[in-house]
This record gives C-alpha cells, sequence and structure tokens, in this order.
C-alpha cells in the first residue's frame, strides 16, 4: 500500500482523530461521575471547614461519601436569591441529589451586570443557625475564593475559608494554608453603614477596635487586596439579604417574608402584605 | 538483559539527560518543582506519555503518512495527556487542581515529541517503550533534584513534613521561579564537571 | 483602556518566558545571535496572533460546557472542554504548517537558518500555553484576545532578543569550562527572570 497517496492520507488521518476521539469521550463519560463528585466533595469541604463542623484535612481523610452525608446531616436549608436579597429557588440538599451553585467565576460576573443568582447555605450548629455565602476573586496571578459563615442572623462571622489557583506559595498562598489568617475572621462584622467597602484587610495590621477589618499577610499584598476587593464585591451583592437577617430594615421593598416583617418592616410599617410571600421550608 | 536494552534504559538518566543535555522540557521543570509532591506527580506523568506516546507511535511506525507525521503524533500525544488528565481529575482531585496547566502542557513537553522523532519512529515497539519510559525517568530524576532544594530551602519541608526545625526561616527567593533555572545552572555545573566530554567549547 | 493595560501587561507581567517559564526548550536553543532569535520570535508573534484568536472563538461557541446551545436548546448541557487540548494543538499544527510553507517560498534564508526549529513553533509551549491560559482568563471578546496574543507574543520576542543579545556579549567572556553554554545561559535567564519581578503585580 502506498503510504504516501493522497487517498491514504486522508482515510488514516480520519481514522486515528476518530479512533482518539472515540477513547477519550469514553474514558471522560465513565470518569465524570467521579469528576463531579471530587468538586461537589471539595465545595461542600470548603463550607464545612468554614462554619466550623471540621478541618479541611480531617474531611479529607473522609472520602467524598462521608463529605456529602455530613452536609445532607447538617444544613437545614439552601436557596438562591437575586440582587435585591429576594429568594428566587431552593437547592436541594437531600442526600443523591446535592444541589450546590458552585459556578462562582460565572455569578461573579453576573453581580457586575446586575443580576445574580447568589447562593445561601444554612447550616445547624448545636442548635444555633450558621448561614454560609460563598465570595469569588481576582488574586495576583489567578482566581481566588472562599466562604463566609455567619451566625445566625448575620451580625457576626464565625468561620471563614479561602482557597486559590496559582497564587506564589509561601505568600499568596497563606490565605489558605495559614489558619492565623482566617481565624482573624472569628468575631469580625460587615460593616452595613459602608455597603461599597464593607471589610478591609490592612496592610501592617488592622486597629484592634476595628470590627470590620483583619490584618493582611506580609508578603502577600496583591492577594490580600484582590482578597479584600471580592469580600467588597460579595459582601455588597448580599447586603440586602444581610441587612434583612439583621433586622436593619435597608430597603423596605426587599421585605418579603414573614421572618423580617417581624422586626425592621413593621416598624416602618411598610411591610407589603400584597408582595408574594416566600415560606421558609424545611 | 542484552547490551542495547541496557544502554537505552540508562542512557537517558545521566549521559543522554533529556534536561541538562539535550536541552528538552524545560518549561514544566521550573513550574511545578516548588514542592516534592508536584514535582513527583508530574515526573510521573511524564514517564507515562511519553513512555506509552512511544509504544503506540512505534506500533504506528510504518502505516503513518510522512506528510501527516506531525498531527499523528500529536494526536496520540494529546490523548494519552487528555487520558492521564481526566484520571488525576477522578482519583487526586487536589493535585490536579495545582497542576492543571501544566499537564495539558505535557502534550507540548518537547521531551515526548522529541523521542518520537528520534527514537520510536525508527525502532521497534519494546525498545520504544523503554526510551520513553528511561527519558520520562531522567527528567523525573532532575525534577525531583529541583524540588528537593527549593521545597527543602523554601519552606523547611519535604513532602510536606517539617524537616528543619521551626526557627529556619524559609528563603523565599528558592520559591520562585527564577530560582529553579539557577538551580537548574548548577545541576549542569556539576553534571559536566564529573562529565567532562559534555563540555562545550 | 482595557486594551492599553492588558497589551503592556502580557508584555510584562504576564511575560510568557519570565513569569511562566513557556517556550523555554527554543528559547534556549535559537538564541545564540540575535539575527535568528529575531527570526523566531517574529514567527511566534505571528502564529500567537492567528491562532490564539481562533482558538477563542472555538472554545466560545464548540468546547465550553454550554457553548453548543447555538445549535439548539438540547445541546445546552454538552461540555466538550475535555477536546480543548487536542482542538487547540490541532489549529496551532495547521498554521505552522502554513507559516512554514510562506517562511520557505518568500524567506529562504531565514528558513534555512531556523532550520528545525521552525516546525517545533508547533509545540512550542508558550503557544499551547497562552491558549490555554485564555481559556482560563474569560476574555470578553475577540478584540482582547488578539490583544493578549500580541502582548504575549511580543514579550516572548522581547525575552529571546534580549537573551540573545546577552549571549552574544558574554562569547568573550571567561566562563568557567563546566558552566560554559547551557549552565552559564540558564542562570542568566534565572537573573532575567528576577529583574522581571518587579514588574510582578502591576496593576495598570
Amino acid at each position: 500500500m502506498n503510504t504516501n497517496s493522497n487517498v491514504y492520507t486522508i482515510v488514516y488521518t480520519t481514522i486515528i482523530v476518530v479512533v482518539a476521539a472515540a477513547i477519550l469521550a469514553i474514558a471522560a463519560m465513565a470518569l465524570k461521575p467521579k469528576q463531579d463528585a471530587n468538586v461537589k466533595a471539595e465545595t461542600i469541604s470548603q463550607m464545612l471547614t468554614a462554619a466550623g463542623f471540621s478541618s479541611k484535612e480531617d474531611l479529607a481523610k473522609l472520602g467524598n461519601d462521608k463529605i456529602l452525608e455530613m452536609y445532607s446531616q447538617n444544613v437545614k436549608t439552601a436557596f438562591l436569591i437575586d440582587a435585591a436579597g429576594k429568594k428566587t429557588g431552593e437547592l436541594e440538599t437531600e442526600i443523591g441529589n446535592i444541589e450546590l451553585q458552585d459556578n462562582l467565576k460565572v455569578e461573579n460576573k453576573n453581580i457586575a451586570k446586575g443580576d445574580p443568582e447568589l447562593p445561601v447555605y444554612v447550616f445547624e450548629k448545636d442548635g444555633a443557625e450558621i448561614n454560609v455565602i460563598p465570595i469569588y476573586g481576582a488574586g495576583l496571578w489567578g482566581p481566588i475564593w472562599g466562604y463566609i459563615a455567619f451566625n445566625a442572623n448575620c451580625t457576626e462571622i464565625v468561620g471563614a475559608y479561602f482557597d486559590h489557583e496559582s497564587e506564589t506559595p509561601g505568600l499568596g498562598a497563606k490565605i489558605k494554608d495559614e489558619a492565623w489568617f482566617r481565624e482573624q475572621f472569628k468575631g469580625e462584622q460587615v460593616n452595613f453603614k459602608n455597603p461599597d467597602d464593607s471589610f478591609d484587610i490592612i496592610k501592617g495590621g488592622a486597629p484592634k477596635d476595628d470590627k470590620s477589618a483583619v490584618d493582611a499577610i506580609t508578603g502577600a499584598t496583591m492577594t490580600c487586596n484582590g482578597l479584600d476587593a471580592a469580600l467588597d464585591t460579595w459582601f455588597k451583592a448580599y447586603m440586602p439579604f444581610l441587612m434583612k437577617k439583621a433586622g436593619a430594615a435597608a430597603s423596605d421593598d426587599s421585605c418579603c417574608g414573614d421572618e423580617c416583617c417581624g422586626d425592621g418592616c413593621q416598624d416602618k410599617g411598610t411591610c407589603d402584605h400584597n408582595h408574594e410571600h416566600n415560606h421558609q421550608e424545611g | 538483559m542484552n547490551e542495547d536494552l541496557k544502554k537505552t534504559l540508562l542512557n537517558p538518566i545521566f549521559k543522554g539527560n533529556p534536561i541538562t543535555v539535550l536541552v528538552l522540557g524545560i518549561c514544566s521543570s521550573l513550574a511545578v518543582t516548588v514542592q516534592l509532591k508536584g514535582a513527583c506527580v508530574m515526573a510521573l506523568s511524564v514517564i507515562i506519555v511519553t513512555g506509552l506516546s512511544s509504544l503506540v507511535v512505534s506500533l504506528l511506525r510504518n502505516s503513518i503518512p510522512n506528510r501527516v507525521r506531525i498531527i499523528v503524533q500529536l494526536v496520540v500525544v494529546a490523548m494519552m495527556v487528555i487520558l492521564v488528565d481526566q484520571v488525576l481529575k477522578a482519583y487526586a482531585y487536589a493535585i490536579d487542581k495545582q497542576l492543571s496547566v501544566y499537564i495539558g502542557l505535557i502534550i507540548t513537553n518537547c521531551i515526548v515529541m522529541g523521542r518520537i522523532e528520534a527514537f520510536a519512529l525508527g525502532n521497534k515497539p519494546i525498545p520504544s517503550l523503554l526510551d520513553g519510559l528511561a527519558n520520562g525517568a531522567g527528567y523525573g530524576m532532575i525534577l525531583i533534584i529541583v524540588a528537593f532544594f527549593r521545597e527543602l530551602l523554601g519552606s523547611g519541608t519535604l513532602f510536606g513534613f517539617r524537616v528543619l526545625p521551626e526557627s529556619y526561616v524559609p528563603n523565599n527567593l528558592v520559591i520562585l521561579p527564577p530560582m529553579a533555572l539557577i538551580l537548574l545552572g548548577c545541576i549542569v555545573w556539576v553534571q559536566r564537571s564529573i562529565q567532562k566530554d559534555l563540555q562545550e567549547k | 483602556m482595557e486594551y492599553i493595560s492588558l497589551f503592556v501587561k502580557s508584555i510584562f507581567v504576564d511575560n510568557m518566558i519570565f513569569a511562566y517559564f513557556l517556550g523555554m526548550c527554543s528559547y534556549l536553543a535559537v538564541s545564540k545571535n540575535v539575527k535568528t532569535a529575531n527570526g523566531l520570535g517574529i514567527a511566534v508573534i505571528f502564529v500567537l496572533l492567528c491562532t490564539l484568536p481562533l482558538n477563542y472563538l472555538l472554545n466560545k461557541f464548540v468546547l465550553q460546557p454550554g457553548a453548543l446551545s447555538w445549535l439548539g436548546e438540547s445541546f445546552k448541557d454538552v461540555d466538550l472542554s475535555f477536546l480543548s487540548f487536542i482542538l487547540f494543538i490541532a489549529v496551532i499544527a495547521a498554521f505552522v504548517q502554513i507559516v512554514e510553507m510562506v517562511v520557505e517560498k518568500f524567506l529562504p534564508s531565514l528558513y534555512s537558518s531556523l532550520g528545525i526549529f521552525l516546525p517545533l513553533i508547533a509545540v512550542n509551549c508558550a503557544i499551547l500555553g497562552g491558549s490555554l491560559f485564555m481559556q482560563q482568563r474569560e476574555f470578553l471578546n475577540v478584540g482582547e484576545a488578539a490583544t493578549y496574543a500580541i502582548g504575549s507574543g511580543i514579550g516572548w520576542w522581547l525575552a529571546i532578543v534580549a537573551l540573545a543579545a546577552i549571549r552574544e556579549k558574554m562569547a568573550y567572556s571567561k566562563v568557567p569550562a563546566p558552566l560554559k553554554g547551557l549552565g552559564i545561559t540558564f542562570m542568566v535567564v534565572g537573573l532575567m527572570g528576577m529583574a522581571f519581578m518587579t514588574f510582578m503585580g502591576i496593576s495598570l
């Protein structure tokens, strides 16, 4: 057979390409469930660490199934909200069917556009409610993200977890590797009075009496600046929801459920009962 | 084992080392050598990809049309790399996240293509497989040496376990990529001092 | 302006050689004199400029999860991103083949001085790396992708011409025998990399 003839060349190349694509498609399909489970378990581990249920290292030893189980057992409810803090959908939390809103890159863009679909995960720990929200932004070399856990009325941060894709090891990577950095967030608050810049990570050290500021990491100024910006952006996007929870009665037309009418709205007398009520489920 | 096979296996480790002698595969060796764990995974991936690609191309060597030679090689190599990447994503997710772009770059890792062109196209399957594995191993060895120094001096740990005492202040310069190049320069210096016939005029 | 800052950033801050160390093999081998380094650098700029926007479109309309939705609603969930490596490399290989044919016909002296390294552009990590970084960074449109491509190419060209200039001058220095050639080149590139780190983190 003349291996240099045109017909042979074309037929050969076609066969090779088809065989390669077939092998890859089979492998990708076969491995996809495991890959998706890995991604889900990773997201959940980060949330559980932020909420204080366990540490990332301990969770890593448990294996995907146990992590998903832990989520199902400890989560009370999970839902999506829009830019006004209004509930727009539910996220399934039954084991075997766990839904997460973990496309943070897309939601980051949607926040800028003004129509995000933001997730809130409500856990129950020792009888108290913990609200966990994600944050996402740009570090020095690549994306950074994390989860912030609030107490029941969102007036205090009870835990945080941060991760990154390609920050410098030993410098920017410390946002993930150093426990002291995350521990600082415990007891801090989102500054409702300054929605555009509601949290600060300060180089050189944050003033001790500023409850909305923590110390930056020496040598990781750019990464910390990126994290600061990410926190500001996402806290601002969640602001209506957070303020509603804190009973600060920010914008009254976001008042839309029984639980908020109980506090802020009743005082101002503007709780609109004709509004469609989203009943708290679960 | 006969002399030829032995030579095929041992040559790429020292005298014909892909990184320090053939100057192939430099790119990824710098980026992934910050920690030993990443370096080992990368080394293993390159060994597997080089070995298997050389084997497959050698099996096909008499049927590949000359005009599309490079493209066929690329398809074979790309397929192996994607398979390795997919398996890592399923079974070693944490490491895959760290190495993401660099696993993809194994496709363009000159070692793989270089060995296919130089050896697999003209040799039988078993020697080609061995040549591929050996070159991958030579590459891996250099990677591990560089990563050893970078992790030890840069974080005081090896494979994540603290080795140097807490009072050791980590040398942050070593963690940065340029140091990997300087370390490579030192390794070449040592190797050529020992094997004088490798020295350039 | 967004484009200008992206352009300057991709030349200096995200320099393919000094920040990411991509494209090293041909970089080290061809930098012995400025003339060939120049030729290779320009070839790299050209290939990057042509392949990156093409791969961007490929990524946007074929590969990304949900990219095929223009074919119809039922394709919304199709995720072909596992084919990214192969398709990107195929586009690059095809383009390099074209460049090789053009250079052979119109610039024969350059063709013979570049030798094997012209087809090796196809496996130049910088070119594939550029496409892979483009995939990660999610540019807003083809214009941004093209700007990033030109900037990265110019950054690579700058690096290789600078190294070639240094190596030409170093031919007259007394380098210890075991270090001569490859060893000292590694160290020089490492030092240049450190110098380029001054650009790291500059936000424009």
